[in-house]
């Protein structure tokens, strides 16, 4: 599906939306380039699912995780792998212990670099902007 | 007292021992891992090691400390225990533990922001007053916090999206500019006009003391693009030089506009500036002539350059004024814990 959003509140909508089908254990990419709308979307998810803290960028933290207590998903991890140089850099991240766990839902933003080498995506979803207009694509 | 510090909440792995002067906090040695080569003695050639790598870099830089095997001479740990990456906290933990139960010295647990707080206590023989302001910017840090007192600390706002540092370096390579790009802004932005484009100055009006940067990302972004479309070969030099006095200009005024608005809040006797973009001259210039016009009795405080980046000599300082006041953690429980609390301490 592709989906336009004129501004941050419809970003966030179409957010909520895609968080209503996540079941537990899935790991949702993130691709697009800077400013498209990628911590956006995930602050819409962490709405949906009653998060009342705030969401920030992770590119510097390279991985937030949100508490939740809502149904079976108890945690959402937000992660970003602007800053991750090399493939090797992964096993320092443990991320064998957290992603894919019933109780956890994994959001990455900036996925490139050989990521699909060490994580399963469930879905990816892709983030344009041309002028004003953004597009979300699923 | 003299303390030995461990760092490894996110890029950096480093160690340091350092000791208490009468007013400030002597740095005998301060081993960060981007500034240190692993010597080819240790366990045969080790290939160049990645960032984040500290189960790596750890063992080499603790010989590289030199300090007696059987820990003489240090009076306690200090170690990072949160903010941070799990893996990356859970090897500069789990050294502490180990250390401080091995030799049965006591262990405190120290927040990476209050070490950052600490930062200029480290060598100075004229270190801030209470109650201080500190204004604590890095790339992954854009907060205002008033510190009462050795230990009292209250978090008064915060970025709600993108850290200032982290501006910079995504604007840098939207300028095409290599990581990290605090410095390369800097530079470029001396050949550009700094009043040239007006860039948004996020929740400047806002009543609140937070910040929000990622609005001010788009809009470099959509700077980028229509100057880019104007010219044949891609961006112009002046307009790229523009670009960049310009955000870094905005960026600034907004730091420096919401300082001030927390001065006028909460009456400090001195402001800190410190983290990773306090190194930014025009940062510590416009907040040190600002401060100056507004109240010349607040005196102004900084890092030394070596301490506004992760180190853990300022972990170290923060610990030993913990240790001074007994918080011990044993070193049998102690866990890294992702999100510390500064101010659940
Ligand atoms: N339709 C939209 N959806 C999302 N963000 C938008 C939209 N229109 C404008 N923006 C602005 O663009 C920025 C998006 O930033 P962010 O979500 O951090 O992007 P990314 O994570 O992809 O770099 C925000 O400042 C937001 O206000
Ligand atoms: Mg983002």
């Amino acid at each position: 599906m592709m989906y336009q959003s004129h501004n941050e509140e419809e970003t966030k909508q179409i957010a909520r939306r895609f968080a209503s089908t996540l079941k537990g254990g899935e790991t949702v990419f993130l691709k697009g380039d800077l400013g498209t709308g990628k911590t956006t979307f995930v602050r819409g998810v962490a709405e949906y699912f009653g998060f009342g803290g705030v969401v920030r960028s992770p590119t510097f933290t390279i991985m937030n995780r949100y508490s939740i207590d809502q149904g079976p998903i108890k945690v959402i991890l937000h992660m970003d792998f602007y800053r991750i140089e090399d493939p090797s850099e992964f096993t320092a991240l443990a991320l064998e212990e957290e992603l894919g766990r019933p109780d956890t839902i994994a959001f990455i933003e900036w996925p490139e670099k050989d990521t699909q080498q060490f994580v399963f995506a469930t879905y990816q979803i892709h983030f344009s902007c041309t002028g004003s207009i953004h597009e979300i694509e699923y | 007292m003299r303390v030995l510090s461990i760092e490894t909440s996110c890029d950096e792995t480093s160690l340091a021992v350092v000791r208490e002067d009468e007013s400030s906090f002597i740095v005998e040695k301060n081993i960060v891992s981007s500034q240190a080569t692993i010597h080819a003695q240790y366990g045969g050639v080790v290939p160049e090691v990645a960032a984040r790598e500290h189960a790596a870099w750890i063992f080499p830089l603790m010989k590289e400390l030199d300090i007696p095997h059987d820990g003489k001479g240090i009076d306690a740990i200090a170690v990072t225990a949160g903010p941070g990456l799990v893996p990356a906290l859970r090897i500069g933990v789990e050294l502490g533990k180990v250390l401080a139960w091995s030799w049965n010295k006591p262990l405190v647990a120290v927040n990476h922001l209050e070490g950052h707080l600490y930062s200029v206590w480290l060598e100075t023989d004229r270190p801030p007053l209470f109650p201080s302001l500190c204004l604590l910017v890095s790339g992954g840090h854009t907060e205002l916090i008033l510190m009462k007192d050795h230990g009292k600390y209250q978090l008064l706002g915060m970025t709600r999206d993108d850290a200032a540092g982290e501006a910079f370096d995504k604007v840098a390579k939207l300028l095409g500019l290599p990581y990290p790009g605090g410095p390369q802004i800097s530079k470029l932005a001396l050949e550009g006009d700094p009043a040239g484009i007006d860039f948004p100055r996020p929740m400047l009006d806002s009543q609140n003391l937070d910040f929000s940067f990622s609005g001010l990302k788009t809009a470099v972004r959509l700077s980028v693009e229509h100057h880019a479309s104007l010219h044949q070969g891609g961006l112009d030099p002046v307009d790229r030089a523009t670009i960049a006095a310009s955000f870094q200009q905005a960026v600034v005024d907004t730091l420096v506009h919401k300082t001030l608005k927390a001065v006028q809040q909460t009456h400090p006797k001195s402001v800190i500036l410190s983290g990773g973009v306090s190194a930014n001259r025009l940062l510590r210039e416009t907040l040190r002539e600002k401060l100056s016009v507004v109240d010349p009795n607040i005196t102004f405080h900084s890092p030394a350059i070596v301490f506004t980046g992760d180190n853990a000599a300022m972990i170290g300082a923060a610990g030993m004024m913990k240790a001074k006041r007994k918080e011990f953690v044993d070193p049998l429980t102690l866990h890294a814990d992702p999100n510390m609390n500064l101010i659940s301490l």
